[in-house]
């Protein structure tokens, strides 16, 4: 998108406050909206989407898992760790009937994704799926998932899905920051204090979501605007963002402020979730965005629901998937 | 025998015909109802394992969120502006295109007939990007005017009127009118309007509330300035945490107007249908 | 209303009167007026917009880069038709649409007849049956969706009840399009009763007591009077609803949570839905135009055909 329309933003690189600008912004942010060589720039960030895991303390509890921060530290710490805590909660025999451990299997997918040197496109741009490290792994571990069946194969988004907030129907679920809001919206006040953040994300740091803001070359009002999108950007306002909205900053000023890394929520048990996504902040990998990322990514996690639901073989699934993919890309 | 059976002509309805017809207005109704259920209550109350068949007391608030979130009422004016405008064109000219294709002979009249049918069949959503940066060369983008004008005489109304005045307004009639003097305008309205009011009724109906449904067209040109109500349920249903119940009382909010057209039009747009042919 | 049978003595006069007074050459010239404003309207608004799909359609043109158009050719209508995406989608429209038409016109034409009796409360009857066409359509679908959920929803518990199996109303591909369909039928068959009862008021009552007379029963009255009456009416809504089939697009996509990937095996994409997909979703504008005047084609096909078929059995019914 940088490359087909950096002439039609103004280049953040060029405005009076570029320097100082440019240096209240984690780097890897700046750069996505930047053209490979980054001498244009469209837009300045305002949040990202460090992710966790959110899961419901009172279900583990129920079937007789640990949820204390130590435990799943240690144990949620890898992929393979969290697929295994998950096979327990399966094959325990207190657990809530018909409740299962994940969400859906694209909650794993869309996080591990993102946690290699590759994700969809290459280092030279062009979707490359096929001999992406990033899409390896990440196939390998929702597979293992898939096979152990300890997710409850909903759609994610769908009306079903938004329902098993608060009716139990998973345990737990990739939360990016804004998820936190969401599960809130969904679950109501009856969910108050059943649900918290856990301290690690399996596989490292992974990031869904985040946005920029720019100004159009065609804007009667440049000055004024630029001046509007450097404000809204400034680290007090990202704070804010933070505390009135529940969306991580991508200003490190902002991030490093004590009413964003001190935050803790009462919804989710009073944990310390300033602390638990700045650290995840911290370890984020981020591999080369590509154009297509979200037809690419959504084309697969539409294949894991129909190993989920439907019995597919998951060779099938990724042929499927390529299929689909190919219609994308041409 | 023969009495009994003329008897039968004169259509009185038995229990049968009340008891089905009843079904049906139920099975039509029940959607409607359910969102009134929906609407009324809160997203959480909704997600519970049993969900509720009765209405509640939430609707106001979820309105209150809903039009924090969307500018509904500004969508609301709009549509009926919108609507109104199209109804009131797409009635009047695709009545008189109507009748030129039923009972007038013109050269060419077989060949353009066909092509006006022929336009229902391309795909809508495809002319919408040429269509737009029509309408941003003409300064019409944004305005209610880009909405108004593409649909301000339909193929379908002029095909519908087309069928109905062929059928309804016996060649004689309009032979009679001629000879007696009056020119082919004096015969569309003495002759005809009075015939096919019971058509363009519906033909009005439907269109207002095709006109007040469209959404694809509408989202493309216009913005969240100059929406309409359904523009406005969009930017609803799509924030970052929809909430299924707000969605619902924004909708609903948004289709009161027309259920309100029904309550007070309804007897006298329907029951016109009935009136018009029951005179021998 | 005029009796239509008129006596032979004024008819030869009239006929007379007729040939001398052309009232065809009078009304030639304004007839043109008449039509005029529809096509200005469609010259204005519709004529540019098509070409230009067309000549997108002959290049390789993605929506993002839209002013970088490459010349293909025919390469775009020649990749859709060795396209198992695309005779999917056309498969499912064609499935789709006959569920959904074929009994949606009867039960229409059905309903039609039954408000035509005299009812009392008659104008609240025939004011619900619109309803559902007011009704939201995503309101209409998030119920349905509920209606036909596997795991909540009151028809599979109704199913259950009598010992039948649990049917995939969102996964399995005959389940969910026939819940489509229903939705597509719960939808439009309103709107068709209130134009077949539109015509409906068009026929002559006395030709229902001449027919009684004849001693025709209900039936026959149905099949003698009635269905020739509504004839053109019913030619009308056949040839509106193959057109409205062949594009479904708004039901099948909010079924799938405004997705139009038509199920996550695309087991209800329907052509509409496909070209949306490639257009929008897929970013690829020029198959999506190559798409777009196929189902113009295909649509011009099916409306030939259905109104070929009108022609032969009238031709036989005289």
């Amino acid at each position: 998108m940088v490359k087909n329309h950096a002439n039609q933003f103004v280049n953040w690189n060029k405005v009076p406050n570029a320097s100082a600008d440019k240096a209240e912004f984690y780097p890897w942010k700046w750069n996505m909206a930047s053209t490979p060589d980054g001498s244009d720039t469209v837009g300045l960030g305002t949040d990202t989407g460090p992710e966790s895991i959110c899961y419901r303390t009172d279900l583990l509890k129920q079937a007789g898992l640990p949820t204390d921060s130590a435990t799943l530290a240690k144990d949620w710490s890898t992929w393979d760790g969290f697929i295994n805590y998950g096979k327990q909660y399966e094959a325990s025999a207190t657990k809530p009937s018909g409740s299962h451990f994940l969400d859906s299997a694209a909650s794993i997918f869309s996080a591990a994704v993102y946690q290699g040197n590759e994700a969809y496109d290459n280092a030279s741009g062009t979707p490359d799926v096929e001999n992406s490290d990033g899409v390896k792994s990440a196939w390998k571990y929702t597979t293992d998932a898939t096979s152990a069946k300890i997710t409850a194969g909903l759609e994610q988004f769908s009306d079903p899905w938004n329902k098993a907030f608060s009716s139990g129907a998973f345990a737990a679920v990739a939360c990016p920051t804004w998820m936190m809001g969401y599960i809130q919206g969904q679950a109501g006040d009856a969910g108050s204090g059943k649900w918290s953040v856990s301290p690690v994300m399996p596989g490292g740091g992974s990031n869904w979501g985040g946005s920029w803001l720019g100004v159009p070359t065609a804007s009667k009002h440049q000055a004024a605007a630029i001046a509007l999108v450097e404000w809204l950007s400034s680290k007090d306002n990202q704070v804010k963002m933070w505390t009135d909205g529940g969306h991580w900053p991508s200003n490190q000023e902002a991030a490093a402020d004590p009413a964003v890394s001190g935050a803790t929520s009462a919804y989710f048990s009073n944990a310390p979730v300033g602390q638990i996504y700045g650290q995840i902040a911290g370890q984020m990998k981020i591999p080369p965005i590509g154009f297509y990322d979200t037809q690419i990514q959504n084309a697969i996690t539409t294949q894991l629901t129909n190993i989920e639901t439907k019995g597919t073989s998951p060779d099938s699934a990724w042929k499927a998937a390529l299929d689909a993919i190919k219609q994308v890309t041409g | 025998m023969s009495r009994t059976r003329r008897l039968h002509t004169t259509l009185d309805a038995t229990r049968w015909t009340y008891a089905l017809v009843g079904l049906i207005t139920i099975v039509s109704i029940f959607p409607l109802y359910y969102t009134i259920v929906m609407a009324s209550h809160t997203n959480a109350e909704m997600a519970s394992s049993t969900p509720p068949l009765l209405p509640n007391g939430s609707f106001f608030s979820n309105v209150h969120k809903a039009l924090q979130l969307a500018p509904l009422n500004k969508g609301l004016i709009n549509s009926v502006v919108v609507a109104g405008c199209i109804t009131l064109g797409t009635v009047g000219l695709c009545t008189l295109a109507g009748f030129a294709f039923a009972k007038l002979r013109f050269r060419g009249s077989n060949v353009l007939l066909a092509v006006c049918i022929g336009t229902m069949m391309v795909p809508t959503q495809m002319g919408v990007i040429p269509l737009y940066m029509l309408m941003a060369k003409w300064g019409l983008a944004g305005h209610l005017s880009s909405v108004i004008l593409p649909t301000l005489v339909t193929a379908f109304g002029v095909f519908f009127m087309r069928q109905y005045i062929s059928k309804a307004v016996p060649d004689e009639l309009i032979e009679a009118a001629y000879m007696d003097g009056a020119s082919t305008t004096k015969v569309f309205l003495s002759v005809v309007l009075p015939a096919v009011r019971p058509a363009m009724a519906v033909l009005g109906m439907l269109t207002f509330l095709q006109a007040w449904n469209d959404f694809f067209w509408p989202l493309i040109v216009l913005n969240s300035q100059n929406p309409t109500v359904q523009v406005a349920f969009q930017s609803l249903a799509t924030g970052y945490a929809p909430q299924q119940s707000i969605i619902m009382a924004g909708t609903l909010y948004g289709t009161i107007p027309v259920l309100l057209v029904f309550a007070l039009l309804g007897r006298q747009i329907v029951g016109g249908i009935m009136e018009g042919a029951v005179k021998g | 209303m005029v009796t239509i049978s008129a006596e032979p003595a004024t008819g030869e006069i009239s006929r007379r009167r007729l040939r001398r007074h052309r009232p065809t050459s009078r009304g030639s010239r304004i007839a043109y007026v008449y039509i005029l404003p529809f096509f200005v309207v469609f010259a204005a608004f519709s004529v540019y917009p098509w070409l230009d799909t067309a000549w997108v359609s002959l290049h390789d043109v993605r929506l993002s880069t839209y002013h970088q158009q490459t010349w293909i050719g025919l390469d775009n209508y020649k990749n859709l038709l060795t396209n198992h995406f695309f005779w999917h989608a056309f498969f499912n429209t064609l499935t789709i649409g006959i569920i959904s038409a074929v009994p949606q016109l009867c039960v229409a034409l059905w309903i039609a007849h039954l408000l035509n009796h005299r009812l009392r409360g008659r104008t609240f009857f025939r004011v619900a049956i619109l309803l559902p066409y007011a009704t939201s359509l995503a309101a209409a679908t998030v119920i349905f969706l509920e209606l036909f959920n596997p795991r909540t929803g009151i028809i599979d518990w109704a199913l259950h009840l009598v010992h039948l199996p649990r049917v995939d109303w969102q996964g399995s591909k005959w389940p969910s399009q026939v819940a489509i369909a229903s939705i597509v039928m719960w939808r439009w068959t309103g709107y068709n009763a209130l134009i077949y009862l539109a015509g409906l008021q068009a026929v002559d009552r006395e030709l229902y007591a001449a027919a009684a007379v004849d001693g025709a029963g209900k039936w026959a009255q149905f099949r003698h009077v009635t269905l020739p009456g509504l004839r053109p009416t019913i030619i009308f809504t056949i040839v509106v609803s193959t057109i409205g089939s062949a594009q479904l697009f708004g039901e099948p996509l909010l079924y799938h949570n405004g997705m139009p990937d038509g199920g996550t095996s695309g087991q209800y994409q329907t052509l509409g839905l496909l070209m949306y997909q490639q257009g929008w979703t897929n970013d690829r504008l020029g198959l999506a135009s190559a798409t777009a005047w196929t189902m113009f084609v295909i649509i011009l096909l099916a409306v030939v055909v259905n109104l070929l078929i009108a022609r032969r059995r009238e031709r036989r019914a005289r």
